[in-house]
């Protein structure tokens, strides 16, 4: 199992009042899934997946990841958990506007201190096999929105993650390029990345294997 | 639309509540600040200008050549002034001016006066008015004296002093003036300050020399009639000079002394009044310099130049935030011309409120300002038309600037661009020049903040030669004769075990709390060439007095007739040039010399001056004006109010001036301590200034990368990591003007420390800790932002789409 979630909750308080974002969230996710979750604005996708990516805390329950007790661990480790195993996407790509297709990727390398030939190395075959070589030294405003989030998820994914977390990926995209990008999330899967996506498309949603509907911060 | 203008630029200042306060401090402090710096500027600036006739007046001063080249002398001999009258045309009036310190009593109570020797033209040269007794001749005859207003009420209280006598002391007598006259006091930016004038006649050395041309002891003033040219006038004096100098003139020849290039020896030139207060006469030449309040002048400049920086970069951020309004506002109608004048207005108003807030943080600091920086400046120094013109006027200026350049770039865009929101500004080259610009200031400032304290402990620790922590120097401004009064303090002091040694001297070391500070030179041929030396007479016992090492021969002693015997100081020694300088005779006039003794050198001045040659002598026609008392180095206060109890049992009626020499020589560098507290201040606030400015920009950077901030996170950056990447950016521009403020710095201080004969080594590590200083303290500024930023949720600040 890569990831368990068990009683999650997660509330704010407002006006005297406990209004709860997240209400009771028990979720299983073994490797190699491919889960949609789905929802109305509002009902807590986001906040499940910023959950999931340990970007964002909740106030109650457990959380397995790998074996490690998300809930017990401090700010720290939490945090090189998730630079370790998780990826991001992110509907509008948040690419670095100053760098270039290249120095984007190459980004998270530094941060995990890769050797330089070797961080060389991991970002020419990326963009080998995204087919974007010929874009390495365009800068992000310069792309199409598709070719954006193509990056992004090469971002994501050059440093290996076990679990990439898409929030609404598609979300900029016209629908052709939307297509490419969720053909391309079907190909990584079945390769053997975990993936969770949050959609407001049936049609996207149909590319994983398995939806979660998501009401007012619970699983129906 | 002026009201709307107001409405919105208050709104405004609301809404961005930190930066407006930001601002606000920032330009209240240095408007504050530079007020009072002004104010001090103007006033030195002012010295003199009172006088009415202030651009016909003239100071005469004598260049001579000698054989170790151009001298200058300002004192003349006493048949200068009138024979320069009689004898060379062009004059319309001339005094002479001797200031020196009177014992005056009245009804039995002792005053203690600066008095001035002056002629009759005194006043029709200068503008000190007489408003009681005599109002045309304030001095009608040789007997009279003028009193100024507060002197008066101080001598006779609220009685009229109109024909009172006052007794003038004169060594063992007494001498009766009439009151003549009460003039208006002195104004506090005049050269000369006198509480008392007297007609020149009644000088002691006066009757004496009234013939000679050898003895100078004053100043000559003289107004010049119209139509003279100071050119023609200096060359007439020519033939007036070689006649009445002849004698030095022909020493100077034999000497080997070069001809000027009019071939003269001497030469009479006149300094211009209002330069008085601002010459100096170093290396031959006159030199006129107001560089000290050009400096306070350029200090005030420069901080309220970084304030205005901040203003201007602050002013710029944030007008991005605005575009919407101003888009929104072109599309409803408005002109450029109106966007311009709302974005001037906003600064105007921001200035005005600072500068009201300054203004009353003046009023409020004045008092402490004066006594620290020791100055008489008040705020009618300021309050003049032209310099309310031109503050109106830089104002006016600086707000154009500061707001009109954001006003500008804004009022310029297109309304589309305008609405979208987005504005590339150039890669922000203006606030990193700004930002860069500042802190050049600020760290040539702090240097100089640290050389000045530098040079100032250096000349305090130095060891000048004498004791100077365990010996008490007292003014003897009481009636007794000076030997008497020294006498009867070793008889007073006497058996006391805390009391080392009683000795006196004419000349004190240092500055006393009597504030005078004199030389005496003596001049003769020695072996057909001219030497000259500072002469200082003392009584027995100065030597062990004051721990100075006498290196061979003898001390003054009692058991011989010490008239004739010299001590030298090492320097004249060399002067002489002999190799046994005890066998040297000196012949001057009718009586001959003996040189029994050598002491090593010792700072008898200040220590910007070379040691000059010194020779100590005993004579006791010429009077003692100081006493010095050596006492033990535990119980010093004891020994001090020992002392003081001794002083007043036998100079009951003088105040007790008594100071540790330590003190006096503090007290010769107050002029140094002064430009340090103020070059100290104003760095203080420099460095505060610019990380007012430097965190706001933090600030907004961050505000403005926030996103940029939280993609990094979320892809793997540390909080330091993106702390260090924030602050980076800062600290380059610190770092590029640590290396343009360093040249600058080194080329200030090292000029400025070349006015010292004794100085401290100007190293690299000053300036590497300035720079390192203001490193640390903008780091601290942009830090505290940036770590708050760097360690913020990442999904805050992605998740505003």
């Amino acid at each position: 199992m890569l990831l368990q979630l068990k009683n999650i909750f997660k509330w704010v308080n407002s006006g005297g009042q406990r209004i709860f974002l997240l209400k009771d969230i028990n979720l299983n996710v073994h490797e190699g899934e491919f889960i949609s979750v789905m929802g109305p604005s509002g009902s807590g996708k986001s906040t499940l997946l910023n959950v999931i990516g340990m970007l964002d805390a909740f106030d109650e329950g457990e959380y397995q990841f790998l074996d490690e007790s998300v809930h017990d661990l401090r700010e720290k480790n939490r945090a090189n958990l998730y630079k370790e195993y998780i990826g991001f996407v992110f509907q509008s790509y948040h690419l670095l506007d100053d760098l270039t297709v290249k120095e984007n990727l190459e980004m998270p390398l530094l941060y995990k201190k890769v050797k330089g030939p070797e961080r060389k190395a991991m970002v020419a075959d990326m963009l080998d096999r995204f087919n974007i070589v010929g874009k390495k030294d365009l800068f992000p405003a310069q792309l199409s929105g598709g070719q954006q989030q193509l990056v992004g998820i090469a971002r994501a994914l050059i440093s290996s993650p076990k679990l990439i977390l898409a929030d609404e990926p598609t979300g900029n995209l016209n629908s052709k390029q939307g297509e490419e990008i969720m053909e391309l999330f079907k190909q990584l899967n079945q390769e053997g990345v975990t993936i969770i996506q949050v959609t407001h498309s049936e049609k996207n949603a149909a590319y994983g294997s398995r939806t979660i509907n998501l009401l007012d911060g619970r699983m129906v | 639309m002026y009201k709307n203008y107001i409405k919105i630029a208050l709104r405004n200042l609301l809404k961005n509540r930190v930066f407006s306060a930001a601002n606000i401090i920032g330009l209240t402090l240095a408007f504050g600040v530079s007020i009072l710096l002004v104010m001090t500027a103007m006033f030195e600036l002012s010295y003199d200008q009172f006088h009415q006739k202030k651009d016909s007046i003239y100071q005469i001063y004598l260049s001579n050549q000698t054989t170790k080249g151009t001298r200058i002398s300002t004192v003349n001999p006493i048949p200068l002034a009138p024979s320069l009258r009689d004898e060379v045309g062009g004059i319309k009036h001339i005094t002479r001016s001797l200031s020196q310190g009177d014992l005056i009593t009245y009804e039995g109570k002792d005053f203690d006066l600066d008095s001035e020797y002056v002629d009759p033209d005194f006043f029709e040269i200068f503008s000190y008015p007489s408003i009681a007794g005599n109002i045309e001749n304030p001095l009608p005859d040789k007997n009279s004296v003028a009193l100024t207003e507060s002197t008066a009420e101080k001598l006779f209280g609220s009685a009229d002093p109109i024909g009172k006598t006052i007794m003038l002391n004169r060594g063992d007598e007494e001498k009766p003036f009439a009151v003549s006259s009460v003039l208006k006091d002195v104004p506090t930016n005049s050269s000369v300050d006198f509480e008392i004038l007297v007609p020149f006649e009644n000088h002691p050395e006066y009757a004496p020399n009234i013939d000679t041309w050898e003895s100078y002891n004053h100043l000559v003033y003289l107004e010049l009639e119209e139509g003279v040219n100071v050119a023609q006038f200096e060359e007439n004096t020519r033939n007036f000079t070689n006649l009445h100098y002849k004698n030095s003139i022909d020493d100077a020849i034999r000497d080997g002394a070069q001809a000027d290039e009019n071939g003269q020896f001497k030469q009479f030139y006149l300094l211009p009044y209002t330069n008085v207060a601002f010459v100096s006469y170093a290396d031959g030449v006159a030199k006129v310099s107001r560089s000290f309040p050009y400096m306070i002048l350029g200090i005030a400049l420069l901080i309220i130049f970084i304030a205005s920086a901040n203003f201007i970069n602050m002013n710029i951020a944030l007008s991005e935030r605005r575009l919407k309004e101003v888009g929104m506002r072109k599309t409803l109608g408005a002109f450029k011309r109106q966007l311009f004048v709302q974005f001037w207005s906003e600064s105007l108003l921001v200035f005005l409120i600072s500068l009201v807030l300054g203004l009353v943080m003046a009023n409020l600091l004045l008092n402490p300002f004066k006594t620290l920086f020791d100055t008489q400046a008040t705020f009618a120094n300021i309050v003049q038309p032209k310099i309310l013109l031109g503050f109106s006027i830089s104002l006016l200026i600086i707000t154009f600037i500061a707001g009109g350049y954001p006003a500008l770039l804004v009022s310029k865009l297109t309304t589309l661009r305008a609405l979208k929101g987005k504005w590339e500004l150039g890669k922000n080259r203006l606030r990193n020049a700004l930002i860069i610009v500042q802190f050049v200031i600020a760290i040539v400032l702090i240097s100089g903040t640290l050389v000045l304290h530098s040079q100032i402990q250096f000349m305090r620790n130095k060891d000048l030669g004498y004791n100077k922590e365990q010996v008490i120097s007292i003014p003897l401004n009481g009636k007794k004769n000076g030997y008497r009064v020294v006498d009867l303090l070793r008889e007073e002091l006497a058996g006391n075990p805390n009391i080392l040694g009683v000795s006196g001297a004419d000349i004190n070391l240092g500055r006393g709390r009597d504030g005078s500070v004199s030389t005496s030179k003596w001049g003769f041929d020695y072996k057909e060439r001219f030497v000259g030396t500072n002469i200082l007479t003392v009584d027995h016992g100065y030597l062990e007095t004051l721990d100075i090492d006498l290196l061979s021969g003898r001390a003054f002693s009692k058991e011989h007739n010490e008239t004739a015997s010299l001590i030298i100081n090492e320097a004249m020694a060399k002067e002489l040039g002999e190799d046994n300088p005890l066998s040297v005779q000196i012949h001057d006039d009718n009586s001959t010399y003996s040189v029994v003794g050598v002491i090593q050198d010792y700072h008898f001045q200040r220590l910007n001056k070379e040691i000059e040659p010194l020779t100590l002598l005993m004579n006791e026609e010429w009077d003692l004006y100081y006493a010095y008392v050596k006492i033990a180095p535990s119980a010093i206060a004891e020994s001090y109010d020992t002392v003081k109890a001794a002083w007043q049992k036998i100079e009951p009626q003088a105040e007790f001036l008594g100071s540790f020499l330590d003190e006096n020589v503090d007290r010769t560098f107050n002029r140094e301590k002064k430009m340090a507290t103020m070059v100290t201040s104003a760095s203080v606030l420099g460095i505060i200034l610019s990380c007012i400015g430097l965190f706001a920009m933090a600030m907004l950077v961050v505000s403005q990368r926030t996103k940029e901030i939280g993609i990094r996170k979320v892809i793997g950056a540390s909080v330091s990591s993106v702390a260090a990447l924030l602050t980076k950016d800062f600290l380059k521009l610190v770092g590029l003007a640590f290396l343009i403020a360093a040249p600058i710095a080194w080329y200030i201080m090292d000029g400025w420390l070349q006015s010292y004969a004794f100085r401290v080594k100007l190293g690299p590590l000053i300036f590497v800790m300035a720079g390192l200083l203001a490193a640390v303290i903008a780091f601290i500024a942009v830090g505290s932002r940036t770590v708050k930023a760097a360690s913020a949720n990442p999904i805050k600040s992605l998740r505003t789409e």
